[in-house]
């Protein structure tokens, strides 16, 4: 981008003036600008003088997308559908794939002339204002170029034009763009039959029709002119009733139609040369052109709206059975003689490259459409897998179809990723990038905001559909994160769990047990009931969980289960260090019960711990009760045991 | 059972429209004949989200349906669900954390309008004051019960502002549904599939029993009963899985069914065939599942009081499954039946509506 494109925008704030501008983006397609005064790295890094405890502003600056409109967001799906069609036909690699690939392209149209159908419905709407109205105004100028642009692009990439004569879908292609003249002729034809010709748009709808090659129309028309009965409309009438129609279907040759041509022609030349016309200038207009008098095309010239409408005529008349491939030439020439050469418009430029063929002049063109890349995305798609971008990989060292095609997905893609309901639509187009794509979407989901766990259940989904595991992993992790500052530890933990995070586990555990010590209740106890083969994502949460069951057996009055687990806790090594003084002192109730809990070998196990713990400041005050209340177990435990061996 | 097994069966009309947001909840309007083509929607992920009360116009001789907005109601937070209580009241649960009453009105004029009605102000709300997302409601007659991420059960009825008793940290973890067992005993799940039965009439805040989905942290993305068999209990999950209880016997699931790739976002009886079951999944699959051999039973050869999905084994060899609609490969959020039509919102922005299906 050269610098008279950048855009400027103010930002209407004093502290911004006086410190300058920082900004960071935000994600995705906005960035924040906030007061920044620049240090550079020889300044001291000490608080800059504009720094005050005052409000400041942040301003978010945001790239406006008109496919985000409703209408557009209407296009925006129901194309995203016939992209996965497309991409599904070119993986399936059935027989008729040319044809497939034709049928989806004209899906693409009919989807580009619904939404045009749907803005114009919009702008008749009276509850709009007029900025809104001028804004629509603006999208139908856009999206009927790029129906224009698209139309002709199948005839010439994608349709397969037998014997390559391009005219008769040159035709179909100005009649579909022009429809004006059809549709007064129908007016005219069905109005107040007497006086026809003294109506202003009768000649102009003759001509209109008769450079679209509507042959029929026009001799309809003539046929009601009130003079119809005179010689020289008789003869018009007779001539073009003659005129050689070449088609596919009749079976004739291009050469034997040429020559059919060049006969009536002749004939028609001879015609004029008697002078036979020339009581009528309008019909006598009509038969120059069809002989291709130069100065008549001049004169009809004022009649097209458009150099491609004179372009069709001309050719139709002219060069009837011109090939595809010397469009270019006569394109130019036309343009020429409309004298548009100097003030062609973007459309016009458009046009003229695909008509020479210049692939990569259209697309660099229809790039800087200001439709955010929807266009050049699944056009240059469908071009891609009809062959007909590959076909310049011969011709241009280091381009290949497919990079050219993925640079335009990803940009569209991440377009959509950036809103909050169509960034499910994007993902699609990611997702048909074979080479960044992937990496693509590992940056672009991780940054899309969700409040919801609905939501958060839909990106994770997302990421391991594509095996973005670390990906998961973090929405995971941001939700535990946001559980626990919520205070809600056992979600949290489930969290955690999900994704299988040890590390976060072991904090959790940690925090449930440090607040035990604190007010000797323990959290979320509902969840550690349940823990099941899930405890053993970590050690920690394994000593929470079987402490937790250690409390249920100790309130349901099963001390003898209860001395077990306290034993086999005490004995496994994965007591945290802050738990020894409260675990340890749990053991003083069992050991001092009415009823004998521990085996002398049990106590054998305290004690050890004991002598290994003693140094445990929070011990203190209790090691001397524990080393009497396990020496008095001892000795209980020891006879009992001895009693039990006789 | 996946896809690929499953028949498409083309013999319904399938109508498709563009609607500029994501529907994440949609349902017919219950009642008499003249509400028939009128339906409600709920919408996420927009900035602006809207309840939408719409028809589906007819017009038989062009075989051309389309649905247009009768009433748009602006909503604040994501619609996460939507409940009627009758065929002019229904309830919606927003991601704000408040539940709303709307009505549909219908003015002097003999245009419908949609209406909040009543409104329980974020009654879900995290302990550091930020607002817990409303995940779902049970509607029992009048009654009304909301469960948040906040693991927070609260008693509404559609008469009263006030909220009628609220059970604070009723579950540790997220709750995601809720459904009414009887009219005093409510089943809740959570984030990790646990499962609890609540006594509404009991003063303690514990559960009268609990139990899980799977050993395997499943959650579950929907609960409903049978139409005839309340006890009857099936759950969808976040895998894809449909899981059958029954809670007359005990609470072990009768069997276990994986269904759908991806997961299971609703599931409906057919309320006046309770034989047949619809549901759709995030990998946008729709599936119909219907008895096999139904007319053989219908003769008396079979015993037909045995309900299938009680069969502990082999219940796939006794379902048959039709795909309603081609994948699109979107999810499908949500879906709704009424007599012999279907309807559902796709994650495209569109809606559609399937006719004629075969009962």
């Amino acid at each position: 981008m050269s610098q008279d494109d950048a855009k400027i925008f103010l930002i209407p704030n004093e502290l911004c003036r006086r410190a300058g501008l920082g900004a960071t983006w935000k994600p995705l397609n906005q960035f924040a600008v906030f007061p920044h005064e620049r240090r550079t790295v020889r300044q001291k890094d000490i608080p800059s003088n504009f720094a005050s405890t005052a409000q400041s502003s942040v301003f978010l600056v945001q790239h406006s997308i008109i496919l985000y409109h409703p209408i557009l967001r209407k296009l925006v799906n129901e194309s995203s559908g016939t992209f996965l069609t497309v991409q599904s036909t070119v993986s399936s690699k059935s027989s008729e794939f040319k044809g497939e690939i034709l049928k989806l392209s004209r899906q693409y149209r009919s989807i580009i002339r619904a939404c045009l159908e749907n803005l114009q419905d919009e702008i008749g709407k009276n509850n709009i204002t007029n900025s809104e109205r001028d804004e629509l105004r603006d999208y139908i100028t856009i999206f009927y170029s790029i129906e224009c642009i698209w139309h002709l692009c199948e005839i010439l990439f994608i349709d397969v034009i037998p014997g390559n004569i391009v005219l008769p879908y040159l035709l179909d292609w100005v009649r579909f763009h022009f429809p004006k003249h059809e549709r007064n002729a129908a007016l005219l034809i069905s109005g107040d039959v007497t006086s026809l010709e003294l109506h202003e748009d009768y000649w102009p709808t003759v001509f209109g029709n008769f450079l679209q090659g509507r042959i029929k129309i026009v001799r309809t028309l003539l046929r009601q002119n009130s003079a119809f009965g005179s010689s020289v409309f008789q003869l018009v009438d007779e001539v073009l009733k003659t005129m050689p129609t070449y088609n596919v279907i009749n079976s004739i040759s291009i050469n034997e139609f040429n020559l059919q041509w060049k006969h009536w022609t002749t004939d028609i030349q001879l015609k004029i040369d008697a002078k036979q016309f020339i009581t009528n200038h309008n019909l006598n207009l009509l038969m120059r052109l069809i002989v291709g008098e130069e100065e008549a095309w001049a004169e009809i010239q004022s009649h097209c709206e458009t150099w491609y409408e004179f372009l069709a005529g001309w050719l139709f008349y002219t060069e009837p059975s011109v090939k595809s491939f010397e469009l270019g030439q006569f394109a130019k020439l036309s343009i020429r003689k409309m004298r548009i050469k100097d003030h062609m418009k973007h459309l016009d430029r458009v046009l003229l490259a695909a008509m020479e063929f210049d692939l990569f002049e259209v697309i660099k063109e229809i790039q800087h459409m200001t439709e955010n890349g929807w266009f050049v995305c699944h056009l240059a798609d469908i071009l891609h897998h009809s062959g007909s971008l590959s076909v310049l990989e011969k011709e241009v060292e280091n381009f290949t179809s497919e990079n050219l095609r993925e640079s335009f997905l990803l940009d569209y893609g991440t377009i959509l990723m950036g809103h909050s309901s169509l960034w499910e639509v994007g993902l699609n187009y990611l997702d048909y990038c074979q080479n960044i794509g992937l990496q693509a979407v590992e940056l672009l989901l991780p940054r899309i905001p969700f409040s919801t766990e609905t939501k958060a259940h839909k990106l994770i989904r997302e990421a391991r559909n594509r095996e973005l595991h670390s990906v998961a992993q973090s929405i995971c992790k941001i939700q535990g994160t946001r559980s626990l500052k919520r205070g809600r530890v056992g979600n949290a933990l489930t969290w955690a769990l999900k994704s299988q995070d040890g590390p976060f586990t072991s904090y959790l555990a940690d925090l449930v047990l440090k607040k035990y010590i604190e007010n000797g209740e323990l959290n979320s106890t509902d969840l550690l009931d349940n823990l099941g083969s899930c405890m053993l994502a970590s050690d920690r949460l394994i000593f929470l969980g079987k402490y937790n069951e250690f409390h249920k057996l100790y309130q349901a009055g099963e001390y003898k289960e209860c001395g077990h687990l306290l034993i086999s806790l005490l004995a496994s090594k994965i007591v945290p260090k802050y738990f020894w003084s409260v675990l340890l002192s749990e053991a003083i109730p069992l050991l001092e019960s009415e009823e004998l809990v521990f085996s002398a070998n049990d106590t054998y196990t305290i004690q050890h711990c004991l002598e290994e713990k003693e140094a445990i400041p929070q011990l203190a005050d209790k090691i001397s009760i524990l080393r009497l209340a396990a020496a008095r177990n001892l000795s209980r435990a020891l006879m009992f045991e001895a009693q039990l061996a006789q | 059972m996946h896809s690929d097994s499953a028949s498409i069966n083309m013999s319904h009309n399938l109508h498709g429209t563009f609607v500029s947001e994501k529907i994440n909840k949609i349902r017919w309007r219950p009642g008499g004949i003249q509400s028939l083509n009128l339906f409600v929607t709920g919408s996420i992920d927009n900035e602006k989200n809207t309840i939408k009360l719409w028809d589906f116009c007819e017009n038989d001789e062009e075989n051309d349906i389309y649905p247009f907005t009768i009433s748009s109601y602006m909503y604040d937070g994501d619609v996460a669900d939507i409940q009627f209580i009758n065929q002019d009241y229904f309830a919606c649960a927003s991601s704000s954390g408040s539940v709303h009453l709307m009505n549909i009105a219908v003015q002097s004029s003999g245009d419908m309008l949609l209406n909040n009605y009543m409104e329980w102000d974020k009654i879900h709300y995290f302990n550091n004051g930020e607002a817990s997302c409303c995940t779902a409601l049970a509607i029992y007659e009048n009654d009304l019960v909301s469960v948040g991420e906040d693991g927070r059960i609260n008693v509404l009825t559609a008469q009263s502002k006030n909220v009628i008793r609220s059970i604070d940290d009723a579950d540790s973890c997220s709750l995601g549904c809720v459904l009414f067992l009887k009219h005093n005993e409510i089943l809740t799940s959570n984030l990790r599939g646990q499962m609890k039965i609540w006594d509404l009439r009991s003063q303690t805040n514990t559960p009268t029993k609990t139990f899980m989905l799977s050993g395997d942290q499943v959650t579950p993305t929907c609960l409903i009963f049978h139409p005839t068999q309340r006890h009857l209990v099936i759950a969808g999950d976040e895998l894809g899985a449909i899981t059958t209880w029954d809670l007359r016997q005990n609470t072990f699931p009768v069997n276990v069914l994986n269904a759908h790739e991806g997961s299971i976002n609703e599931i409906h009886f057919h309320p006046d065939h309770p034989d047949q079951l619809f549901s759709c999944s995030s990998a946008g699959e729709i599936w119909h599942w219907s008895t096999k051999n139904k007319h053989q039973s219908f003769m008396g050869l079979e015993d037909s009081d045995v309900n299938v999905w009680l069969a502990p084994d082999n219940v796939k060899n006794k379902l048959e499954v039709f795909t309603l609609m081609p994948t699109l490969g979107k999810s499908i959020n949500t879906l709704d039946l009424n007599k012999n039509k279907v309807i559902c919102g796709c994650a495209n922005e569109a809606i559609y509506l399937i006719n004629g299906i075969n009962l």
